[in-house]
């Protein structure tokens, strides 16, 4: 692996509405969709990812950024000075800052993250997602969806009693 | 709480790629899937998908919650559900009706699995609660669990969620106390190489008389997983620990403080390595053990500052170690509690009268599901 030093190999990654992003290929390769990308040699120059805006892809190479793995040429951990949970408490705190967007950013971050598959960034924001509406009654889940009430009664009924110990 | 939502947000939940990656985030409890196929037919057909209820057990498998307790008693094997109400699955919940007439001894759970064995038929059994799936497979010849005692454990490799291991061990004496250990691999359907190693002898425990007739044995407690290495507790003429390791396929025993030899609970330290509980008086003491000879004092609980006990009458007892929630169970005159080694946080579970042989279940039940 390029060490972050000297001799980094750096990609350029593009966005439809035009931006250019100039990332080490490590940080690129945080995606599993361009790490394939670029171990099967199709991104001799620049890497076009559709449906992402600059917006978005920045967000997205940021968190790649973060949490790419600080290891030196030597294989060694960079992080010998730190306790490995000392830096999962650091990326966990930053997460936490990194997520404080809007809905309609989250969302945005969901699908690049689904697209570019990004174990990590699609944990995050998927479990931000879920965190927001799942201590919200039906009611609210339901006018957060715009969605109706689909059962009938006798259905629902049906739902409770099976149930029972997990509504009571 | 509706007033933050807006239904821009909703989109992704109304991606067909992305809503199934969503709703795998729901929390482990039991009741998340019943509660979400609430919502409308949509959920209801994720949540009893039997691909998503997969996929929900794989992404929940390193964190399942404590759903209760297995509970040996001279009737059988029953369950005793310990979580709190709403996550409170019925007693029935689980098909343990099998279990009842076949004179099961439970020896272990661990990642969602059972350990038994039936003597009788000189078998293990490895049984999925959940799932309802069962194994059955040969105790290793040589050992007859009607003259010796024996114990296991169950687990799965990190990742597998297809395959087990079982870890077998059986203490003898031969002229001299020794533990022996084997390792079955579901993957493979054999057992490996049988290793062994002696058990230490305490000159200084129980009478001449005593020592003639009994030596050391392995505890019928559960063992305790840290790293790559299982641990049981040994008992009778002996005080200490049986080590087997995964990687070396060794067996060692190792020594415990004088002080702690009697009634202590193994768990794991917040170190990440092996560490023994102790109780005297209301205090809880915490050893940990640095994985080559030596054992250091870590923190001391005062438990008097965290239950409800008599100061007169009472007298703590040290239960099961729930590893995957890392809580350990205290038997006061006031009943059964559950501290969490980190954050202390104390739970009361469920009251009941018989104190030994409760073993901790952890797993992510799928079994709530309602297909229409």
């Amino acid at each position: 692996m390029a060490t972050r030093e000297a001799g980094k190999k750096m990609i350029m990654l593009k966005s439809p509405d035009g931006m250019e992003f100039e990332v080490e290929e490590a940080v690129a390769m945080e995606s599993q969709t361009i790490r394939k990308m670029i171990e099967d040699d199709c991104a001799d120059t620049a890497i076009l990812i559709p449906n992402i805006n600059s917006k978005i892809l920045s967000r997205v190479i940021e968190y790649c950024n973060k949490h790419v793995p600080t290891t030196g040429a030597t294989g060694a951990a960079a992080s010998d000075t730190v306790a490995p949970a000392a830096l999962a408490e650091d990326l966990k705190i930053w997460d936490a800052e990194f997520i404080k967007v809007n809905r309609a950013t989250r969302f945005d971050l969901i699908q690049a993250a689904s697209y570019l598959n990004i174990k990590g960034l699609l944990d995050l924001t998927s479990q931000t997602t879920i965190d927001t509406i799942s201590d919200n009654s039906l009611e609210e889940i339901r006018s957060f969806l715009s969605t109706k009430n689909d059962y009938l009664p006798e259905e629902e009924q049906t739902i409770r009693r099976e149930n029972q110990w997990a509504f009571q | 709480m509706s007033s933050h939502l807006s239904s821009s947000a909703a989109a992704p939940l109304e991606d067909e790629n992305l809503f199934p990656e969503i709703l795998l985030r729901l929390p482990p409890q039991p009741s998340s899937l019943p509660r979400a196929s609430l919502v409308c037919k949509r959920w209801c057909r994720l949540a009893s998908n039997p691909s998503f209820l997969r996929h929900f057990r794989i992404h929940h498998r390193r964190s399942p919650p404590l759903l209760g307790c297995l509970v040996q008693d001279p009737d059988g094997i029953s369950f005793l559900p310990t979580s709190e109400p709403l996550n409170r699955l019925p007693p029935g919940r689980f098909s343990l009706q099998f279990l009842l007439s076949n004179g099961f001894t439970l020896h272990d759970c661990r990642h969602g699995l059972v350990l038994m064995s039936d003597q009788m038929r000189r078998q293990f059994v490895v049984w999925d609660p959940v799932t309802g799936d069962q194994h059955r497979l040969p105790i290793p010849p040589g050992f007859d669990p009607r003259t010796t005692r024996i114990n296991g454990a169950v687990l799965r490799a990190a990742g597998d969620v297809k395959h087990f291991q079982l870890v077998f061990v059986a203490a003898y004496n031969h002229g001299v106390a020794a533990a022996a250990a084997c390792l079955y691999s579901s993957e493979t359907g054999v057992w490996g190489n049988i290793v062994s190693t002696p058990i230490p002898f305490e000159s200084d425990r129980g009478s001449a008389l005593y020592q003639m007739f009994t030596f050391g044995t392995i505890s019928t407690e559960p063992a305790v997983l840290v790293g790559d290495s299982i641990y049981w507790i040994l008992a009778n003429c002996s005080s200490g620990i049986l080590e087997f390791n995964f990687e070396m396929q060794r067996l060692a025993a190792i020594r415990v403080p004088h002080l702690y030899r009697d009634h202590f609970k193994l768990i794991k330290a917040d170190s990440g390595g092996l560490g023994l509980l102790h109780i005297s008086d209301f205090t809880m003491q915490v050893c940990n053990y640095d994985g080559v000879a030596s054992w250091r004092l870590g923190r001391t609980i005062e438990l008097d500052k965290l239950l409800p006990l008599n100061p007169y009458k009472d007298n703590i007892m040290l239960g099961a170690f729930a590893e995957e929630n890392n809580m350990v169970f205290l038997w006061t005159l006031n009943g059964l509690y559950a501290i969490h080694l980190q954050s202390l946080e104390v739970k009361k579970l469920p009251e009941t009268t018989n104190i030994s042989h409760y073993y901790p279940f952890e797993s992510v039940n799928t079994t709530g599901r309602v297909l229409l």
